[in-house]
């Protein structure tokens, strides 16, 4: 006969793993988090970290990330370790007037929408700070952004899913999986022995379409890579996170009037003060494969995109650099889901660059999905992995 | 003042009690330890500390060495301005 290890099984040690695995187990579900690695090893330490509603599309995409700031100021209460959360909101800068028309109109969009944006003045900018290039004519403001550490918040996250009962194992490779059709246990091999476990629940970022993979499943997620470079200590610069308004152009697909190169290497300038009285500059975007090296072509050009935007930052000294791979999918919106041919089986992946933003909202949803509760959170058609399913799409 | 006060990491100023208590509490990678602490992630990228980390991480875990996942090394070397990363011909 067989015997269940755990009810929900949670492939995938990053932060959305880590999130259902809080949220799972403080709801009183039996789980177990497995990852290939270690904690955060993955996407979740090669990013920067904020809780941003500014660049996301009004409407359900926006107000799926004002949800996750309310669940991240709560979670800044109730978890035992400290994960440096602040909430200075944050900044889009223009440098032309195309962009400060496109500007006014996203403002009004969210405001519409019932979020707290606004448009700033070439003297709110300067205010905001003294480094800003002269040329820049504005930009525009979302108050309650908020900004963490990124893997000290899946730290802190593992570390209160533990408290409530949650079994990790680290270092813990998925070989295979299959499902039993009598009994519909998933018996998953791994390279620390086989668990059978009633759900399981894909959290595998970039790798999710592997995992999916050994159950026939397509998950249309491909890595995106990113750059990030850390800046030494210095005078301060600003007191939060500033992006260039292109970066939500660069973030969809859109065309943006600038040079070749960083056009070539999707790089638009986001600038992130940290606790650590260092900054993080970006970014970059570019379907490469799952390359996470870190290419100096593409770190020069986001150093000259730097100091277009802040001229006086030619002095500073960057530190270091690194790249991570962000779960991309074809509509810019996580799959947080179950899957409608597999039982109990449930993917929650696929949030490109907005995994630390919405890891909480995913974490309470897929735990309510678990949960089957006929009321969720936020609407989780958006978000279904059968938007991407030929068949279901037509039936919709 | 006990030994344990003593500075490991330099640059982040993270002394070898905070270090083992971390390593203690979590037996955790180098690079875990690296992340929860500081230590390394400052204006030397480790050239002082480093190999301190490591041996912590081996006394005081009991993994068995050397450990799945290493502390890695970034580039630039050394620190290096905004401007002269920025240049277009530097090689």
């Amino acid at each position: 006969m067989e015997r269940r290890n755990t009810e929900v099984l949670i492939i995938g040690g990053g932060v959305i793993g880590a999130s259902i695995g809080y949220y799972a187990a403080k709801s009183g579900i039996e789980v177990t988090i497995i990852d290939k690695g270690d904690i955060a090893c993955g996407t979740s330490s090669r990013c920067d970290g904020n809780i941003l509603a500014i660049d996301k599309e009004p409407g359900f995409d926006s107000q799926m990330s004002l949800e996750s700031q309310k669940l991240v100021k709560q979670l800044s209460k109730e978890l035992d370790l400290e994960f440096e959360y602040r909430a200075p909101g944050s900044i889009l800068v223009c440098e032309s007037e195309e962009e400060m028309i496109a500007a006014q109109s996203w403002v009004d969009r969210q405001k519409k929408a019932g979020l707290s944006f606004k448009m700033l003045d070439r003297s709110d900018i300067k205010q905001e700070s003294p480094y800003f290039a002269d040329d820049l004519l504005g930009g525009l403001e979302c108050e309650t952004d908020s900004t963490i550490n990124p893997y000290l918040f899946t730290y802190s996250l593992f570390h209160g899913a533990i408290h409530y009962g949650a079994k990790v194992k680290l270092r813990c490779e998925v070989k295979g999986m299959r499902r039993n059709s009598e009994t519909g246990l998933f018996h998953v091999n791994t390279d620390q022995g086989s668990i059978i476990a009633k759900k399981v629940v894909n959290a595998g970022g970039v790798w999710a379409p592997y995992i999916g993979n050994m159950l026939d499943l397509n998950i249309p997620i491909k890595p995106r890579k990113g750059h990030i470079i850390v800046a030494s200590r210095n005078m301060p610069v600003g007191m939060r996170k500033v992006m260039e308004f292109g970066y939500l152009m660069s973030k969809f697909g859109k065309e943006r009037t600038v040079d070749e190169e960083t056009d070539k290497y999707g790089v638009a300038l986001v600038f992130e003060p940290t606790e650590s009285q260092n900054f993080l500059i970006g970014s970059s975007r570019e379907f490469v494969g799952f390359n996470t090296k870190v290419d100096l072509d593409v770190v020069n050009c986001i150093a000259r995109r730097t100091i277009r935007f802040y001229p006086k930052i030619a002095d500073f000294l960057l530190i270091r650099t690194y790249a991570g791979l962000r779960p991309w999918t074809p509509d810019h919106l996580p799959i947080v889901s179950p899957v409608e041919q597999i039982p109990n089986y449930y993917i929650a992946a696929g949030h490109e660059g907005d995994g630390i933003s919405l890891a909480a909202i995913t974490g309470k949803l897929m735990t309510e999905l678990l949960q089957e509760k006929s009321e969720t959170i936020i609407p989780t058609h958006p978000i279904r992995f059968s938007r991407f399913q030929n068949v279901s799409t037509i039936q919709t | 003042m006990s030994d344990r006060k003593i500075i490991i990491c330099r640059c982040e100023e993270v002394t070898l009690d905070q270090l083992v208590d971390t390593a203690e509490s979590y037996r955790c990678s180098s690079r875990e330890l690296k992340l929860r602490t500081r230590a390394g992630m400052g204006q030397c990228a480790g050239r002082t500390c480093r190999a301190l980390v490591d041996e912590i991480v081996q006394k005081y875990t009991n993994e068995p060495t050397p450990h799945d996942i290493p502390l890695g090394y970034q580039a630039p070397i050394r620190p290096i301005t905004f401007s002269l990363m920025g240049e277009k011909d530097h090689d």
